[in-house]
């Protein structure tokens, strides 16, 4: 399967933070004969494992998110008008007009209503609107819809994907998700032979709500040392993000007070020795994404951190580049055929 | 390939067609319309002119008398959508814009768009900074069109200009759905006013195969640029000079929840809306009365508006040559000038009955 192939397969997938399970079966179909064993955890934490067939092997997990953010039922109008609750950090300004989908009993399609403009009073172009003022055009009266879709029901965007200049592409939930498919297309592709150690993929659930799933994923698994894979803010004109994360910049490894030092550089080694283009990147207040979590499980596991820049971080319209995810592919092998990386972290 | 129904609306709603680059449109509609009309022109400010002769004896005596011309009835809607225009190319490689017709900035964010002209298209997305990095002042608060720019995935402003230049075109993608009970409902973008194209070009059709006797020339106005309020289908009044015009356009409802029942303009599945008056407008009572008089004679859902807002070309056309008695006659719509436009597909059949059962009663009214 082409890398391209799963990057547009998972977004498809519906995995709401906190109701990841409901995809469990669509995405072991998917991918789930490359791997030796596919389970999901008490979480909702989804495992790939691919073993490398060698004796006392070391256990090497590489994390990325497979939640999105979303929304939840809250009520539904007699006439069939749906309010909904934020699941995670959602941008209220690409609401109004957007498409979703209501995952109740079976999907219902939505538009995210917006004020005529007859009823705008003079500066309310200037307000948001925030979510408890938004509803879900369904047209479906309210009776019938009560039938379909309960209080509780998970709500995610239209699937949208866009292709545009320069093989750089644009879509819903490529955080986490490009990363996700990365890692999977790169540990399907290596060889058993070439593994130095046995590889637990972990597609961890609710990330976006506060890191919750990689706590417990991470516990049950406990590795020898650990990948994080997230995605990063590449540079535009109207913020602040350093020039040089930007797209086609590769992989962005992340320096950290909570990454392992050592095994970040060996990482940073591995690229320059691989000629994998990369650039970095320094968080001085931890990292915000699950390497945050990862580095203090059990006794502490040895985790680096690896993101690709994407833009409009959050809205239905995230937008990357190939070249990073290819590049983000090409260190995750890297990584986990390292023999140096697994001789000073392995058992 | 010849269209029908959902489908034809389906068609002329994905098709590319700002104020002022219509060319696409237009080209699908003739496509649609041969064969229907008696005559097809464009007139030079570029609208499309379709004209569909009377029949029988009355409206041969009126073309035979030397003093009298047939009258003239004018049927319009309007073929341009709201979109935006490129006003600039950063150095980065990014598009700068403006919206041709009125957008709320609240629905731009994060849409997909497509950005050309006549000949060449690319995809691109609206954007501006993701929720985390916005500022304290920032959040809350809606984006202004000026922070928004296209992202066609260019590396720089060289690379960009190679697809997109200042003036260049552009409108949201959309893609058409059904939805709903039944799948009544139809989501995209331009349906404002692409299904009052639609409806015209199935009444042609209509009237060729099922002719009826009438004393007046029917001309079918397909126009231009009115979503700029820089109406063609005052060009075309002006040229035609009909009697009597039926404006065929989309109207806001407020049928929708949280907006009291006294401020609902429409609602969905009631029928066509007739307008009494609007910001434009002060209708003619006796051809409001005709319509829903008909209406009511064979049974077809119509509704008046019952908010007095907004405007369409029915003004325009009002005062046009010697003055013109306009009808304006809308599909409601709900989130109009958004790349989601919601209607539903019953009314549009309402509509297309009612406008075909006046033509065929036209005697009752004039």
């Amino acid at each position: 399967m082409e890398l391209k192939e799963l990057m547009t397969a998972l977004p498809a997938l519906m995995s709401v933070s906190g109701y990841e399970k409901a995809s469990d079966r669509e995405l072991y179909e998917l991918v789930g004969e490359h791997f030796d064993e596919c389970f999901t955890d008490a979480l909702n934490n989804h495992f790939f494992v691919k073993r490398s067939g060698k004796e006392n092997a070391p256990k090497i997990l590489i994390d990325s998110h497979y939640d999105e953010i979303g929304m939840i039922v809250t009520r539904i109008s007699d006439d069939g008008f749906v309010s909904v609750a934020p699941i995670g950090g959602v941008d209220t300004r690409i609401l109004q007009s957007g498409e979703v989908i209501i995952y109740g009993k079976e999907k219902v399609y939505g538009v995210i209503g917006s004020t005529p403009p007859h009823l705008a009073q003079p500066g309310d172009a200037d307000k948001l609107k925030s979510m408890e003022e938004l509803y879900i055009d369904t047209g479906i009266p309210g009776e019938e819809l009560r039938e379909i879709v309960r209080l509780g029901s998970p709500v995610g965007f239209k699937p949208v994907y866009t292709e545009l200049l320069n093989d750089r592409i644009c879509g819903k939930s490529f955080d986490d998700k490009a990363c996700a498919a990365s890692v999977l297309h790169a540990v399907m592709n290596t060889p058993r032979e070439e593994l130095v150690g046995d590889v637990y993929v972990m597609l961890s659930s609710q990330e976006e709500v506060g890191l919750r799933g990689a706590r417990v994923g991470g516990f049950g698994i406990y590795p020898d040392y650990a990948l994080v894979l997230d995605v990063t803010f590449a540079y535009t004109p109207d913020t602040e993000i350093r020039k040089d994360v930007c797209l086609e910049s590769g992989v962005c490894i992340t320096l950290s007070p909570i990454t392992d030092r050592r095994l970040t550089r060996m990482a940073i080694d591995m690229c320059r020795e691989r000629e994998i283009k990369y650039t970095l990147e320094a968080a001085p207040k931890g990292t915000g994404t699950n390497a945050n979590v990862m580095g203090i499980t059990r006794e502490g596991i040895p985790t680096a951190l690896a993101s690709i820049p994407i833009k409009s971080m959050h809205s239905p319209s995230e937008l990357l580049s190939m070249e990073d995810a290819r590049s983000l592919a090409d260190f995750t092998v890297g990584f986990i055929t390292s023999t140096e990386i697994a001789e000073v972290f392995g058992k | 390939m010849m269209y029908n129904g959902k489908e034809l609306i389906r068609e002329l709603a994905l098709a590319f067609g700002p104020s002022g680059c219509e060319d696409e449109v237009r080209e699908l509609i003739k496509s649609q319309i041969e064969g229907a009309c008696d005559e097809l022109y464009c007139d030079r400010a570029g609208n499309l002119i379709a004209v569909v002769h009377g029949q029988g004896i009355d409206y041969d005596l009126a073309v035979n008398s030397p003093d009298r011309r047939p009258d003239r009835v004018m049927i319009c809607a309007h073929m341009d959508e709201v979109g935006f225009m490129i006003t600039d190319v950063t150095d980065a490689g990014y598009l700068k814009f403006g919206t041709v017709g009125g957008i709320d900035p609240r629905v731009l964010c994060g849409r997909p768009v497509c950005v050309g002209d006549e000949n060449s298209r690319v995809s691109g997305v609206i954007t501006s900074k993701a929720i985390h990095l916005q500022s304290k002042e920032e959040r809350g608060k809606s984006t202004p069109i000026s922070k928004m720019y296209i992202d066609i995935g260019a590396k720089d402003g060289e690379d960009a200009k190679k697809y997109a230049d200042i003036g260049f075109f552009g409108t949201f993608v959309s893609d058409f759905v059904s939805f709903g009970k039944d799948g009544k409902y139809m989501k995209g973008k331009a349906l404002d006013d692409r299904c009052g194209c639609a409806l015209m070009i199935e009444l042609m059709r209509a009237i060729k195969d099922k002719p009826f006797d009438r004393s007046f020339d029917l001309y079918f106005a397909f126009t231009r640029c009115e979503e700029i309020g820089i109406s063609g289908a005052t060009v075309a009044a002006n040229s035609i000079q009909p009697s009597t015009a039926i404006i065929l356009e989309s109207t806001a409802v407020a049928d929708i929840a949280g907006v009291d029942k006294s401020r609902r303009v429409a609602e969905l599945g009631e029928g066509g809306a007739i307008s009494l008056a609007d910001r434009s407008t002060i209708y003619d009572m006796a051809i409001v009365d005709f319509a829903l008089g008909v209406a009511e004679k064979y049974g077809i859902k119509c509704q008046v508006k019952k908010y007095v807002s907004g405007g369409n070309d029915a003004g325009n056309v009002q005062r046009c040559a010697a003055g013109v008695t306009p009808l304006a006659l809308s599909m409601p719509t709900r989130y109009l000038h958004s790349a989601s436009n919601v209607a539903s597909y019953d009314d549009y059949i309402a509509m297309r009955e009612l406008v075909e059962a006046m033509l065929r009663d036209w005697r009752f009214y004039k």
